[in-house]
């Protein structure tokens, strides 16, 4: 396996040297071109020798909002005059820590809630060669809603299906529970269930998408540290629907610590018969691996993710074929969302009836939320599906910080666009949402108080998609860094009408471009932001546009010159 | 659509409201192009499997968004619409934003003018594009000798990357980085040149745009004459030296390769000769020989002072042995034989290829080749031989003529190695790695581990190490000399950096090979120590002179350099040219000493042989004939064949040619002599048969010395005590 081999590399040597990836070549018959592709794609290889404290400051939405460009600038200034062999400062993509915003991740440790002083002690650390230990306090044990065993024996509905296996009857109750794909797109999971389980041939694959790299979504984060069990027991059903006879759970790098979690469980229920040869005696078989990513928001999009898996450079593929039909190793495979998986079992355990339930206003079950920016109580909620936003935003994250107004409100991340504070009643159902002009998506809500300056903050998402294509397709690739140049000209000062009015032509047709040709999601939605800010917050950005006036302060200031082209990537 | 029911294994499908029926699993784009629709694309290939990057053959099937035709299957019942607003607009945005990065007109398009990005940009009318510019250059790639690479025209397509894997399996290209920085990568991002391509072309025939061109050679293409040939691509490719190489690359490199035929007796090149191409010889034999007489020029007489004229004659070694003359009984030419020191003359023949080291590095022949009977030849430039060269087949003729022939020769020239026996020159002829490296490419790298020994084949390389303010250049390498000893004798690393200067091949011989010969050799054990324990013991002294002269102006004037300098006190000095004089009575009226120079101080340094550090005048040489003593000072071997390169190369003018008028077989009429000039190169040699050097003996005024200039300075530099004045 080409990452474990470079990982081998790398743990040794601080980096990839050529000879190495030379003779790695030659041992495993690689040409060196992929061995480079791949080296060369994945942000968590160092082709060349890291400094001895490589910084990384998250600098998207949350922590944007949260001072980010702030501590960068402040850890510039301080160690403006240390040797680029010491220190370096860079920015990287969303770490996943939007609820301790600001983060930032120094040799390959995470650290969030970062202030400067605290930070700085940390680099100094590193650059004496003190070892650092990322934070990982105990998790608190808390008692979910959805958890259907809180006070019982696990894995019920495995139990049940292992000895009944009524396929049928329970692809029946999934179905009729409506159960949706909790990752952002919505399909219907009985559906995608029952076309890998029609397929022929038993060479299928169960794989969870543990990889949320939207910025905002830090719920299946949690779900994993405190619901692991629900996960892979919805992975085994999947299994044995299906069919497949393996799983791999696909987790980002930044979850050190829900790996172990999750690493514990699988251990635990292979101990206990429940995965493995002949689970619980009913002759069926279920292996399941845990897949770290080599990192990166693409590696998220299913085929980019199967892709990855397969040790090539996580790029989306053509669809069709789907992956229902050629998935992993060109087999049918189940993808779904840690969040889906664990529904599952919350559906067949407890049933359809309880299910429906739990929602609100005729929506289904319920559901895991993540609530950050500006919100005084940031964090994850588990909360009733199709209740008011207004009540996840005020009663469960406590509203404003310090008191301010709401001024406007992502319900999913950048992908979902900008909603104005004036339509914060509108229902998180996956119906409301999208006649709304956005999505419920993966359940990320980043909430900006009136402060917070829009334009900026479009910038800021079509900055951190830039950062994050694979560059495979032309609309995304090339298209994606042209939006940049557009909007950080906007920033910039008092442009002509007539040039503006050709720039919001010009913006539309990009948009359109981008939306129509682009291979996968990433490119399909990089204008969602900066479209959102034009329909509901246009006034601001006139005001930017033809005054040259931030009306909130925030863009024309020495700190912001350049961001625009800061990349979080590798140089 | 079809009023008939669909048969099994077709489908009904409409484009552009036209039906169209197809066998299943056909494409969208192939479907409507078999029915006179044309779908514009830029990555799509009809010999490549199809990836769908570049988007301009989207069309809409009604779904949400518009799908890549050229990857899209057709499906029964399908409506496909090719040309409608939309489809048009998001086409023409995708143009406008390949273009606003593009750099237009593009090498291909000033070339043939059929960049394929610039002809659908102009159809869709993009003049000016709107988007920003790319900010950041992404580079040019002029390593390879055959294809010129421009990254910053490359628009991910990936058609070269299919070209080169899936048509040609050769896999070297692919791609790197990610997003926006994305780009094409050579093995692990190495120059084209330096990567395992192997100048196939296919990459280039597949580009749609000026990122992989053809290069156009220096000096274009070869003067046709009477006897040449042109031919057509096809021709060539059945030749097997030709395998796998792309049509289309070599019709482009047609004016780079002609056959010709020689009739017997005729001259196919002549030493000295400047050139820039190789020959391969088809059919017939050649004779190659050396026609200058092998000798030195020597020069003698003045005995009884400086009365009596002094001549200067040619002397071979035997008559006159000089210190720390070669001892070779081989001399290197530009082929795959040696020519014997006795009797410089040898037979090539079919399959034979000669002149490479001119063609690939443009030295001067190094010996003078003729046809020994019907000779057909083909003649080629780089960018051709560089095609042949990375040709496996070829590639392994050419290596084991070279096997077969030379390197014995080649292992017995290293003096320690006289003593191996038969039987172990065979097993190393099999064991040897023959290997190839672009001018400036690392060979080894000073505090590397040392895991072999090197016999320079083909070029020259450079040892050299480093200090503080600069690089000190140990020796220049050529055919027939050998390096790696000391790192294997020694501490097990290398002492010294060890770069190819030019296109340089290596014989390597691998550290296990090594020590079996030393292990069962006796005499090569001691000899190589010896060897080793000298150089090591001279690169020391070396390095201990130029830690002490921290001088920055001395380094720069190349006085540093020198080992021994003339040097006239201008204090004393009345211009009066009667060194010069000298000098020019001392060696048959040609002086050596010119009496202009750098200025140190009251002294001008005049400009005579400095023995320098740098040896520049050592690059080039086509028959190694100009080396260093032991002593560091130059000595030109019997085998100089008056080409004057070594003269040209001198930075300070200090080496000279000497004409002398011989009898030579004449070519034309065989069997007869005629009477011509020959040169052979010579500098300053202290005048060793004096008392003194001439020149400083005839100074009147006490103001030309010949001094050691770190001693003779070193008061002038703060260093040392007193000076030789």
């Amino acid at each position: 396996m080409i990452f474990d081999d470079l990982r081998a590399i790398q743990l040794r040597y601080g980096f990839l040297p050529k000879p190495e990836l030379e003779s790695l070549s030659q041992r495993t018959q690689t040409p060196l071109y992929q061995i480079h592709g791949v080296a060369s794609f994945y942000p968590h290889f160092h082709l060349v020798p890291p400094p001895k404290a490589d910084v990384r400051i998250c600098a998207d939405m949350s922590c944007h909002l949260n001072g980010a460009a702030e501590l960068r600038s402040d850890l510039e200034r301080a160690f403006s005059s240390t040797s680029a062999q010491d220190v370096q400062i860079r920015d990287v993509s969303c770490l996943g820590r939007c609820d301790l915003a600001p983060a930032f991740c120094l040799n390959d440790q995470i650290f969030p809630s970062a202030i400067a002083a605290g930070a700085e002690d940390l680099i100094r650390a590193a650059v004496r060669g003190e070892s650092l230990h990322e934070p990982h306090p105990a998790p608190a044990r808390v008692s979910c809603a959805s958890d259907p065993y809180s006070d019982g024996e696990q894995y019920g509905a495995v139990r049940k299906l292992a000895a009944g296996k009524d396929w049928d009857g329970a692809l029946a109750e999934m179905k009729a529970a409506e159960l949706r794909g909790m990752g952002g797109a919505g399909f219907p999971t009985s559906m995608k269930w029952s076309l890998v389980r029609a397929q022929s041939g038993s060479d299928k694959y169960v794989v969870c998408n543990a990889d949320e790299s939207e910025p905002g979504t830090i719920k299946d984060r949690f779900i994993m540290t405190h619901l692991p069990h629900l996960v892979i027991e919805g992975m085994m059903l999947a299994g044995f629907i299906t069919g497949a006879k393996k799983g791999i759970v696909y987790i980002r790098h930044e979850y050190h610590a829900q790996e172990e979690i999750l690493g514990a469980e699988i251990r635990r229920c292979y101990q206990a018969k429940l995965l493995g040869k002949n689970i619980l005696g009913s002759g069926l078989d279920f292996d399941l691996e845990i897949f770290v990513s080599p990192g990166g928001y693409i590696c998220g999009e299913e085929t980019a993710l199967l892709e990855a898996i397969e040790g090539k450079r996580a790029e989306p593929r053509n669809k069709p074929p789907f992956p229902v039909q050629a998935g992993l190793w060109q087999k049918p495979t189940v993808l779904n969302n840690v969040e889906t998986f664990a529904n599952v079992p919350q559906i067949l355990a407890r049933g359809v009836d309880w299910y429906i339930a739990q929602g609100q206003g005729g929506s289904r079950g319920l559901k895991f939320v993540g609530v950050s920016g500006h919100a005084a109580r940031p964090g994850i909620y588990e909360v009733p599906m199709g209740c008011a936003m207004r009540e996840v935003i005020f009663d469960f994250a406590g509203g404003m910080r310090g008191g301010r107004q709401l001024k406007a409100f992502a319900p999913s991340g950048p992908s979902s666009g900008y909603l104005p504070a004036s339509m914060v009643d509108v229902r998180l159902d996956f119906k409301a949402l999208a006649d709304a002009g956005s999505m419920l998506g993966s359940g990320a809500i980043v909430v900006c108080d009136d402060t917070t300056c829009m334009l900026d903050m479009a910038l800021n998402a079509v900055r951190f998609y830039r950062n994050e294509s694979c560059g495979k397709c032309v609309p995304c690739r090339v298209g994606s860094q042209k939006m940049v140049d557009l909007l950080a000209r906007w920033t910039r000062g008092p442009l002509p009408e007539s040039q503006y009015r050709s720039d919001l032509a010009l913006l539309d047709e990009l948009s359109q471009a981008m939306a129509l040709t682009s291979i996968c999601g990433l490119g399909q939605i990089v204008p969602a932001p900066i479209q959102s800010v034009l329909k509901h917050f246009r006034a601001e950005v006139d005001a930017h546009v033809l005054q040259g006036k931030c009306p909130s302060g925030i863009c024309f200031t020495a700190s912001r010159a350049g961001e625009a082209n800061r990349v979080g990537i590798r140089p | 659509m079809s009023a008939t029911p669909t048969p099994p294994g077709l489908i009904d499908i409409t484009i552009d409201g036209q039906p169209i029926r197809v066998p299943a699993n056909t494409s969208v784009f192939d479907a409507a192009r078999m029915h006179g629709i044309s779908i514009p694309t830029l990555c799509h290939l009809q010999n490549e499997i199809p990836v769908g990057v570049c988007r301009l053959c989207v069309v809409d099937t009604g779904a949400r968004v518009l799908t890549a035709s050229c990857v899209r299957p057709v499906e029964a019942g399908m409506k496909v619409v090719t040309n409608s607003e939309k489809v048009l607009s998001a086409r023409k945005t995708l143009l406008e934003l390949l273009m606003a990065d593009h750099p237009s007109p593009c090498a291909r398009q000033q070339h043939s003018g059929d960049c394929e990005l610039e002809s659908l940009a102009r159809a869709a009318e993009i003049a000016q594009p709107r988007f920003a510019k790319r900010t950041v250059a992404r580079g040019l790639d002029d390593s390879s000798l055959a294809i010129a690479v421009d990254h910053d025209a490359c628009i991910l397509c990936d058609r070269c990357i299919r070209g080169c894997d899936e048509v040609k399996n050769n896999f070297v290209l692919g791609r790197m980085g990610r997003g926006y920085a994305a780009g094409i990568a050579f093995g692990l991002n190495s120059p084209m040149g330096d990567s395992a391509c192997i100048s196939c072309g296919e990459c280039m025939v597949s580009c749609p745009t000026g990122a992989l061109t053809n290069k156009i050679v220096v000096g274009a293409s070869i003067v046709a004459g009477p006897d040449a040939q042109g031919f057509e691509a096809e021709d060539l490719l059945r030749l097997p030296i030709f395998k796998g190489v792309s049509g289309t690359f070599l019709e482009l490199n047609r004016g780079a390769i002609v056959k010709r035929t020689y009739k017997p007796g005729e001259i196919i090149c002549r030493e000295g000769d400047f050139g820039s191409t190789a020959f391969y010889i088809l059919e017939g034999s050649a004779q190659v020989s050396i026609s200058s007489p092998i000798a030195h020029v020597k020069t003698a007489g003045g005995a009884k002072g400086l009365f009596k004229r002094l001549t200067s004659s040619l002397a071979p070694r035997e008559d006159d042995a000089r210190d720390d003359e070669a001892r070779d009984r081989t001399i290197p030419i530009d082929a795959s034989v040696d020519l014997s020191y006795d009797n410089p003359v040898a037979e090539l023949g079919p399959g034979d290829l000669f002149g490479e080291m001119t063609c690939m590095n443009f030295y001067p022949r190094s010996a003078t080749v003729r046809a020994a009977s019907h000779v057909v030849a083909y003649e080629m430039l780089r960018n051709v031989l560089d095609i042949m060269m990375k040709n496996k087949t070829f590639r392994a003729q050419v290596d084991g003529n070279y096997r077969r022939r030379a390197l014995e020769s080649h292992l017995r020239g290293v003096p320690m190695f006289a003593d191996l026996a038969p039987d172990f020159i065979d097993h190393l002829k099999n064991s040897v790695e023959l290997q190839r490296y672009a001018p400036g490419q690392i060979v080894a790298r000073q505090g590397d581990p040392a895991d072999s020994f090197y016999l320079v084949r083909i070029g020259f390389v450079k040892i050299s190490e480093n200090y503080p303010g600069g690089e000190l250049v140990l020796a220049y390498l050529s055919r027939g000399d050998y390096f790696g000893e000391i790192g294997l004798l020694g501490g097990g690393t290398r002492t010294a950096d060890c770069t190819a200067l030019d296109h340089v091949e290596l014989v390597r011989i691998s550290g296990d090979d090594f020590r079996q010969m030393v292990d069962r050799f006796p005499s090569v054990r001691r000899g190589l120590e010896t060897v080793a324990e000298e150089r090591r013991a001279q690169n020391q002294q070396r390095m201990q002179t130029v830690h002490n002269v921290p001088i920055d102006q001395f380094l720069s004037q190349g006085l540093m350099e020198a080992q021994s300098l003339l040097i006239l006190d201008l204090q004393n000095c009345t211009r009066c040219d009667a060194c010069v004089n000298a000098c020019a009575d001392a060696h048959d009226g040609v002086t050596r000493l010119v009496r202009e120079g750098l200025r140190f101080d009251q002294y001008l340094v005049a400009t005579s042989c400095r023995q320098c550090r740098d040896p520049l005048c050592m690059v080039g040489c086509p028959v190694g004939a100009i080396r260093r003593r032991n002593s560091l000072e130059v000595i030109i071997e019997d085998w100089c064949i008056g080409c004057g390169l070594c003269a040209n190369n001198c930075p300070y003018g200090n080496i000279n040619l000497h004409p002398f008028e011989i009898t030579v077989d004449d070519l034309e009429h065989p069997g007869r002599k005629k009477a011509a000039i020959k040169q052979k190169a010579t500098s300053c040699d202290l005048c060793t048969y004096l008392k003194e050097p001439s020149c400083v003996y005839a100074c009147p005024h006490d103001a030309a010395h010949r001094v050691d200039p770190r001693t003779f300075f070193a008061e002038m530099l703060g260093q040392g005590q007193g000076s030789q004045k």
